[in-house]
């Protein structure tokens, strides 16, 4: 295989990971093709994979992805330039015949052996190749379940937990102040000491309210990376959580498994007006209902919460085009209600530091 | 881009092969480490497109070490940070130390002497750049004719944005402004082979990196050496000059050692260093005890300490610790 062969081979395949939806730049791309004009993965097509999947894949998931995609472009590549049986969507066709005879005249590369072999099993793989590939998508549907799941990743999460913040300087006082140390330092006409201020501490207060089970049961794990970015990953002073099903009642929970329950107004009495309220409900639109009982009591309880803080936000983790007709379309109307996703994420906590006014209709 | 006949630096993993010629900076004594062929690839690879090289895999797999080799073999320039939570990329680059300028001010106008540096240098308040001090990237910054290699160990352990903050400096144009002396730190652009080679070492503690970071390094899942524990062994040995553990003794260890690893019970996995240690201790220690415990293929291995750090391991493992009711 020579490097013009490689070069196509690294765009058909960088083309099909596109495709793919994976984040390949076109750096990725540049750098793949540099290496190959450096000379890298000419030995074999087993070492041209290899640089590739150094270079584009970052994590098992991605290698097993990418050995998939290899095996299915490879073939297309092949030197042997038979017929050319699967359509290939680069245009490739007419190139195989002029690079059959590189092939057999790279033993310096390789060494005596390597050509006979390296073409053997591409031959007989011709017909066969198709069908193994059909097989392999089975073991990757496996190894989705360590999969990112989801629409926000933990890391969206801890970063939109950022912007709530109220910082106060009321740390330690340790930061040193090198401006006002000069300035001092030129008043007085000689240097005392430096000039320390106080370290500012975020004094956000987050209260995450969460349905638990029924509907919420497939998002449960979502609830548990918001509670534990929140309280872990954040810089976030103060996280209260309680939990509830369906809809408020006098008792919330204190613990996921809705076995210790708390009266709301207790719940609610460390909140004031500079807390941030967060609901995670799908508000019945998971299972598409309109429950008059639900929305009447949710307006009720929204009403209350109010009376504690303005900055109020409704995070549903069902997409916004399935609350049409359900209770969740009602309650959007009385508070902001996103859908669970990070620009959703990114609105709710806009809402939770106070800066999006939501108006009642 | 890069000329293909450039690569005057290839990392063989020949610890055989001293350098010919070392910078004051590499690092002096040679690292023991056993590398397969597809992580010397990515080695080459890196250094080849001087992009990152991005480790990840479990506690002592060797991740740290690689940098060390690599700097010993090549004979180049060694820098190594490691990253706190409270690291900041700009820590990397340089740090400032105005209050000491400022001090040294007060000390010249009562017309006292300023105390030397550490290095004997004298300071001179009217020369900002004295009292700049360039962290482990700004050194392989400014090292002149050979790359460095720059480790910087555990970087999921810092900030959110750490990782992208060092995306910055680590990419064309390769430079970086000292606001307080005014200086630019840059490699020339048409000396890219002076750009560093960075082994970044990662545990995934707090979920993934950043994507844009991701996508510049080139990645590698260091597993852990089953098939290589002998050879390790006896490079450790060879260059650490000590009596090796006779065959038959290495044999059984490495046996007992995999079967353990092989316990998915297990909470937390020994690794190599902690294998190493251990076969340290059945050489050289048990021929000094008075009790030496015996290896065998099952029951409690001997000096379990060395290889169980958590309590639900050692129970499991240890016979009789405690004393079960």
């Amino acid at each position: 295989m020579n490097a013009d062969e490689r070069r196509q081979i690294v765009l058909a395949l960088f083309a099909r990971r596109r495709r793919a939806g994976l984040a390949l730049g076109v750096g990725e791309l540049l750098a793949a093709l540099d290496a190959i004009a450096g000379g890298w993965g000419a030995k074999s097509d087993e070492a041209l994979k290899q640089v590739i999947q150094l270079l584009w894949c970052k994590s098992a998931e991605e290698r097993r992805e990418f050995d998939v995609v290899w095996e299915a472009v490879l073939p297309l590549f092949a030197d042997s330039g038979r017929d050319t049986g699967p359509m290939p969507p680069v245009d490739e066709p007419p190139t195989p015949p002029h690079h059959h005879e590189p092939l057999e005249a790279s033993p310096p590369s390789a060494g005596e052996n390597l050509p006979p072999t390296t073409a053997e099993p591409s031959k007989p793989g011709w017909g066969t190749l198709p069908v193994r590939a059909a097989y392999k998508p089975v073991t990757t549907d496996e190894a989705a379940d360590f999969h990112a799941y989801g629409p926000v990743s933990r890391r969206a999460m801890a970063y939109a937990w950022r912007y709530l913040r109220r910082p106060v300087a009321d740390g330690p006082q340790d930061v040193l102040d090198v401006k006002a140390t000069v300035s001092l330092a030129a008043r007085q006409g000689y240097y005392l000491r430096p000039v320390y201020r106080r370290r500012e501490r975020n004094h956000a207060h987050l209260l995450l309210l969460l349905d638990q089970n029924g509907s919420m049961t497939p998002f449960h794990r979502f609830n548990r990376d918001i509670v534990e970015t929140a309280r872990y990953d954040s810089r976030i002073e103060q996280v209260n959580v309680v939990y509830f099903h369906n809809v408020f009642a006098d008792h919330v929970y204190l613990d996921p498994h809705l076995t210790s329950p708390t009266p709301l107004t207790g719940a609610l009495s460390p909140c004031d007006e500079t807390s941030s309220l967060l609901i995670v409900s799908d508000a019945g639109a998971a299972r598409g209902y309109r429950n008059l009982t639900r929305i009447r009591r949710t307006a009720e309880f929204l009403a209350q919460l109010k009376r504690a803080s303005s900055m109020v936000a409704w995070l549903n983790p069902m997409p916004q085009e399935r609350w049409a007709g359900s209770s969740a379309e009602m309650i959007a109307r009385f508070v902001p209600m996103y859908p669970l996703d990070p620009e959703g994420l990114g609105n709710a906590v806009d809402v939770l530091r106070g800066q999006k006014i939501h108006i009642d209709i | 881009m890069s000329d293909p006949n450039s690569t005057r630096y290839v990392f063989r993993e020949d610890p055989q092969t001293e350098p010919k010629s070392s910078h004051e900076d590499a690092p002096e004594t040679p690292e023991p480490y056993v590398a397969s062929k597809a992580l010397i690839q990515a080695v080459n690879l890196a250094i080849y497109l001087r992009r990152p090289l991005l480790l990840e895999g479990e506690a002592g797999c060797g991740k740290t070490r690689l940098a060390h080799a690599v700097a010993y073999e090549l004979g180049l320039p060694f820098y190594r940070w490691d990253v706190r939570s409270t690291s900041k990329a700009q820590e990397g680059l340089y740090t400032y130390d105005a209050i000491l300028r400022l001090h040294d001010v007060q000390v010249q106008q009562h017309g006292l002497e300023i105390a030397a540096n550490g290095d004997g240098g004298q300071r001179d308040p009217s020369k900002p750049k004295d009292y700049r001090r360039f962290g482990p990237l700004g050194k392989a910054f400014r090292v002149e004719d050979v790359p460095a290699v720059v480790l910087i160990d555990e970087i999921d352990k810092a900030d959110l944005d750490f990782p992208n903050d060092l995306l910055a400096v680590l990419d064309d144009p390769w430079s970086f402004e000292i606001p307080e002396t005014n200086e630019t730190i840059s490699i020339p652009p048409d000396r890219q082979d002076l750009r560093p080679i960075v082994i970044i070492t990662s545990n995934k503690e707090k979920g993934n990196l950043p994507d844009p970071f991701l996508r510049r390094c080139i990645y590698f899942f260091l597993k852990f050496p089953d098939d290589q524990l002998q050879e390790i062994v006896e490079e450790h040995y060879r260059v650490s000059e000590k009596p090796t553990p006779d065959d038959k003794l290495l044999k059984t260890a490495i046996e007992r050692f995999l079967a353990i690893r092989q316990d998915t019970g297990l909470y937390k996995k020994p690794g190599t260093s902690e294998f190493l240690d251990w076969i340290e201790a059945l050489r050289g220690f048990a021929p000094l005890d008075p009790t030496p415990p015996p290896l065998t293929a099952d029951g409690t291995p001997p000096y379990p300490s060395l290889l169980f750090k958590l309590r639900a391991d050692w129970q499991q493992y240890v016979k009789g610790h405690p004393p079960t009711p």
